[in-house]
């Protein structure tokens, strides 16, 4: 059977132009292999059959009209979103218990649009709860394993997303990132992912943990695919204020090159503590590779960056407790059996429909918002979010993109890290970007030398030029070659 | 318990408004397309937004802001260019995301103010004004403190802290206990068709020191924003609140004492006698050496009492944040001038045309405006062609028997037959002494009644007045010679006999004798 | 380390957060909390005199409306299908005062 969600954007439209196969066999065959592949992967929470086929015969159809596209730039290739997305009448659990049995009674902007480009949506991926992780280990519906090593996280916390595209399951997949959710599971999995400048996609319909701070992007095994799924993204939505009018082209520059475009390196990133040789190693040949492509290295200097995991473990869990507090047992979610006060009510339901992290983010919200509290982290937070965003701002006066690891490490083994200070350090390359608002995005390059296990680059853009990183990611992608689908699963292999 | 006149005179009673107004003339709600409408079926005007869905996301309604712009227009308020929406936290079931949408300490409308009028019995609240007799004690022009005194009572400056924009939260039915109360309920029903209703809340300062005050307050507020235009202004329906803060301190002391903030008080009657009854209250745990309590009271009309809601042992601590959902705002002076030319005559403004080019009195204006749709239909008066001497006794039937009627019969004036062509021509039959004041009234009510022109009715029913002074004089011929002994006593003294002789005389004439023309000349006779 | 919040504290913010804690638990989120809090320190020895917040990430987006225009929104029954409990129409709750509640 071909493993339809192996294949690239192009070679699927190939395929499908010239009646190789149909968008229908497209669609049964990926969800057989979702299915089949997904007792190993766990990378689904579920499967959206009849939306698939649905979406497969529109795209039939437009090949019988002669005209492929008609159905969209992404017409027939198998998507996958993250379960914190709401799609009509499928479930939207972000993960846990409280979202159970929750069913969407509309469609986030981001999934309509990947819809309405003419993808067949295969299912709905795993993630830490409330995208509140690093590994996807606080999903109440069990851990997905990383598809280069299944004893190993995905990363988090859009790691079922992550981990279908790099186990072949699907060709896009969606995540969102609040402060490396994309970047690093992408670096862990060994795929492209991208966390667009803030506004460029609409994030309505998208379950929010850290408004300010979330965004939605794509996973691809391939620059061009994800760009693709950029073009289909960006934009307007009249839905969500912080949205703007982006209309960019991100396929415009792929081929441009990198001659003679300035880059940056900070050396505080190069030099941190926590950062892994392997995975120095390969950020390190990575630059050199850049170089040698005729890329301009230039240092330049964040000095805010590392007030940024402060700054992000102030205003993530600020809005999230804000967020979260809608989750009542009133209208929607779980609701604890048999209380006769709300209050009861309300206290039970809360406390077993959320997990342990979520309570705890909550509760630190809840904490730092109080009075007397706020102005000593809350409101110097944003302060400090002013000098982290001064510092972007002047570092991209220089450069046009900033080259730095993804992660400080390789995927680790499940229960490696169960301190939740230590996990958070996941994402201390990830975050400052989050908190400044402009894009970032992971670029496999490699495997690291010492676990074997992939290995991603993060490239950083300007706001509003995120075209700037896929033109570097396009050149990286020449050298090292599109994402290889996770060797246990190449070929049709099921994780043997 | 002592009576509110007897505790201001020892007490100064220090009160501060909070009043919620619905945008209910708007479509759409605040921060969803969804429709505004009182009354529909439960929960059929929701969506992602208004229902708390899990990802939705608010869009300010640009005529929600451009409503609240011109509210503080209205009310003398700087409007900030720059403010935002902040996010109030608390839990509670009517509020779906279960925080409110609201602003932080920066509001679009800042430091307005409002002067009220207070005249005639409504004066006599203020004892420290001298009370009733505040036209001939105090002198017009004097001040005390935010009080200017005038012929008739005196103004009140009233300041105004902020209006700021906010939702609305969902209605809740309590089920179980009595009569739909949340205390003994068993469970309570939700629905959200309300919730995120555009609402503007404006904070007076605590510069009200009578019930008077505050329900004059309320009543010139609620014309302003019927005036603009932004709301219906129903305190029985729930799209016009007040909560008020009271607190008492003893006469000629400045400090403030603590407050109790008082809830349901959902008509002007309440607002008044919720008030009232909160003053002797505390007056009265006061005077017996007891402390008051920060609390929250519920005004009950049907026992005429206050009583606890909720002590507030702590401040709220709601944790507000800014939306970070919502971008802020950057209002632009040209905007802030267009939303400005879109106010309408606001009601001072009228009053003070009414009085100038009517040649009303101040008092005079000032009522006919009171409402909007009587100050137009006397306007429509005048239209008619009335002249500027009609316009004094055209304001009195309208303030008096017009409003009375409509207030009375509950209806409203395009409901009725009464109209402007036809109270014009009422008044100049009684100009003119065509017919009796009092066969005025019955001319009104039989128009409200039958439809007709006054003038067919005063022909059907024969109410033609007689001034004719031959046959009147021939009349008052006749009855002092019938009635010698009372002749006797008027001559002895006993003036007061004369209104017997007009009666006798009406009496004969079918009470169609004008009765000024009788009047004159039974004296002349009598006395002669 | 400091002890930013104590075991009360704790209880009192999960009061607010209506979040039910037990003993234990209660004792274990004072510990992890205190634990994050403490990694919050280089926010509190910044030098912020005279820095403007950013509430609003990618500035200059501002007065972002839309017209008071209808949109068509759910029938009852869409609105309450993920209801725990209804009743007529609308979502059911249990007493909101309880016993004892303040509210």
């Amino acid at each position: 059977m071909t493993t339809f969600g192996s294949m690239d954007v192009s070679s699927i439209q190939t395929g499908l132009t010239n009646k190789e196969f149909s968008a229908r066999e497209v669609a049964e065959a990926s969800l057989a292999r979702v299915e089949a592949s997904d007792e190993k992967v766990h990378a689904f929470l579920e499967i959206t059959r009849d939306l698939a086929l649905r979406a497969a015969d529109r795209v039939d159809a437009a090949v019988a009209s002669g005209n492929l596209l008609a159905a969209g730039p992404l017409a027939g290739v198998p998507v996958a979103f993250k379960d914190n997305m709401n799609l009509e009448g499928t479930h939207t659990t972000c993960s846990s218990r409280m979202l159970e049995n929750y069913v969407s009674p509309y469609t986030a902007t981001c999934v309509a649009r990947i819809i309405d480009a003419g993808g067949i949506p295969l299912g709905k991926t795993n993630m830490d709860e409330f995208a509140f992780g690093s590994s996807t280990e606080t999903s109440a519906f069990g851990c997905t394993s990383n598809p280069w090593d299944l004893g190993r996280v995905p990363g988090g916390s859009s790691g079922g997303s992550a981990a279908a595209v790099a186990a072949g399951q699907c060709t896009i997949s969606l995540g969102s990132d609040t402060g490396g959710s994309i970047r690093q599971p992408a670096s862990f999995c060994g795929v492209v992912g991208i966390k667009p400048t803030y506004g460029t996609v609409s994030r309505y319909g998208v379950v929010a943990f850290g408004s300010s701070l979330d965004q939605v992007g794509p996973f691809a095994r391939n620059v061009r695919d994800a760009a693709l799924a950029m073009n289909a993204l960006a934009g307007r939505d009249v839905l969500d204020c912080t949205s703007q009018d982006v209309t960019t082209d991100f396929l415009a520059n792929l081929g441009e090159g990198v001659k003679g475009m300035r880059i940056g390196v900070v050396r505080e990133f190069m030099e941190a503590e926590g950062l892994q040789p392997e995975v120095k190693a390969k950020v390190a040949e990575a630059i050199a590779k850049l170089e040698e492509m005729g890329a301009e290295i230039v240092e330049v200097e964040l000095p805010n960056a590392h007030a940024a995991i402060s700054a992000y473990y102030v205003l993530g869990p600020c809005e999230a407790f804000s967020n979260l507090a809608r989750f009542d047992s009133v209208r929607y979610g779980y609701c604890d059996p048999g209380h006769k006060d709300l209050g009861g009510q309300y206290e039970a339901s809360r406390s077993k429909g959320f997990g342990a992290e979520a309570r705890r983010r909550i509760m630190l919200g809840s904490y730092l918002l109080s009075s007397g509290v706020y102005d000593k982290y809350y409101y110097p937070a944003q302060q400090v979010r002013t000098l982290i965003t001064k510092d972007y701002t002047e570092a991209f006066e220089k450069v046009s993109c900033i080259i730095a690891p993804a992660a400080p490490r390789t995927a680790f083994k499940f229960g490696e890290i169960s301190e939740p200070a230590e996990m958070y350090l996941s994402d201390m390359y990830t975050i400052s970007i989050n908190i400044a608002g402009n894009g970032g995005m992971s670029m496999p390059i490699g495997l690291g030398a010492e676990t074997g296990m992939p290995v991603g680059t993060q490239l950083i853009a300007p706001p509003f030029k995120d075209e700037n990183m896929l033109r570097v990611a396009a050149a990286l992608e020449s050298v090292y070659g599109a994402a290889p689908v996770a060797p246990a699963f190449a070929d049709g292999k099921l994780g043997e | 318990m002592k009576k509110l006149e007897e505790v201001l005179k020892d007490w100064e009673a220090v009160i501060g408004l909070e009043v919620h107004a619905e945008l209910t003339t708007l479509n759409t709600k605040m921060f969803c397309g969804c429709k505004l409408e009182f009354g529909a079926d439960p929960n059929t005007h929701t969506c992602p937004v208004c229902l708390g869905l899990p990802g939705a996301l608010p869009v300010p309604n640009k005529a929600a802001i451009e409503s609240i712009v011109l509210a503080g227009l209205a009310t003398n308020c700087d409007i900030e260019k720059h403010s935002m929406f902040y996010r109030k936290n608390y839990m509670y079931p009517d509020m779906a995301k279960n925080f409110q949408t609201t602003q932080g300490p920066v509001a679009f409308c800042m430091r307005g103010h409002l002067d009220l009028d207070v005249d005639g019995k409504a004066a006599n609240e203020r004892i420290d004004l001298g009370g009733i007799a505040v036209g001939d004690s105090g002198e017009a022009g004097s001040t005390a403190e935010n009080v200017t005194v005038t012929e008739d009572g005196y103004v009140a400056h009233v300041g105004i802290e902020r209006i700021h924009m906010e939702e609305d939260a969902g209605k809740m039915i309590h089920v179980g206990g009595g009569e739909g109360r949340i205390a003994g309920a068993t469970h309570s029903l939700v629905d959200y068709n309300r919730a995120g209703t555009p609402l503007i809340e404006l904070v007076t300062q605590p510069d009200l020191r009578t019930p008077e005050e505050a329900r004059l307050f309320m009543q010139k507020l609620r014309q302003i924003y019927l005036a603009i235009g932004i709301s219906d202004c129903s305190m029985e329906e729930g799209s016009l609140r007040c909560d008020g803060n009271v607190s008492l301190r003893r006469r000629g002391q400045k400090g403030l004492g603590t407050k109790t903030e008082l809830k349901n008080m959902n008509s002007f009657k309440n607002l008044h006698d919720g008030l009232a009854y909160e003053i002797c209250r505390q007056a009265e745990v006061l005077e017996e050496g007891g402390i008051i309590y920060q609390e929250t009271r519920h005004w009950d009309p049907s026992k005429k009492r206050t009583i606890v809601m909720r002590v507030k042992e702590t401040a709220d601590d709601y944790r507000l944040f800014p939306e970070p959902d919502l971008a802020p705002y950057d209002l632009s002076d040209e905007w802030i001038e267009g939303v400005r030319a879109k106010l309408p005559e606001l009601p001072d403004q009228k009053a003070k045309r009414f009085a100038a080019d009517f040649g009303l009195s101040s008092y005079d204006a000032r009522h006919l405006v009171d409402h909007r749709e009587t100050a137009k239909f006397f306007e429509d008066c005048m239209a008619q062609g009335a002249t500027a001497k009609l316009a004094k006794p055209l304001a009195n039937l309208v303030i008096n028997d017009l409003y009375a009627y409509l207030n009375a019969n509950d209806v409203s004036l395009d409901e009725c037959p009464f109209t402007p062509a036809r109270a014009v021509e009422l008044v100049k039959l009684l100009a003119e002494d065509a017919i009796s004041s009092k066969q005025g009234k019955e001319v009104f009510a039989a128009v409200m009644e039958e439809g007709k022109d006054p003038s067919a009715i005063v022909e059907e029913r024969g109410m033609k007045q007689v001034s004719d002074t031959g046959a009147i004089e021939a009349v008052v011929d006749a009855v002092i010679a019938a009635n010698p002994d009372e002749v006797a006593s008027y001559k002895g003294g006993n003036t007061k006999i004369i209104g017997f002789f007009v009666g006798q005389c009406m009496k004969e004439m079918k009470g169609q004798g004008n009765p000024k023309l009788i009047n004159q000349t039974l004296a002349k006779k009598l006395n002669s | 380390m400091t002890q930013h919040v104590t075991e009360s504290d704790v209880r009192g913010i999960a009061e607010y957060a209506r979040i039910g804690l037990n003993d234990d638990e209660v004792a274990q989120m004072t510990v992890d909390l205190n634990n994050v809090i403490d990694t919050l320190k280089p926010i509190t020895e910044y030098d912020l005199e005279g820095v403007e917040p950013t509430f609003h990430p990618i500035g200059d987006l501002s007065n972002v409306m839309r017209e008071d225009v209808e949109v068509e929104g759910f029938s009852q029954e869409v609105a309450l299908s993920n209801a725990p409990k209804q009743q007529d129409g609308q979502f059911l709750i249990p007493s909101i005062l309880g016993e004892g509640g303040d509210r």
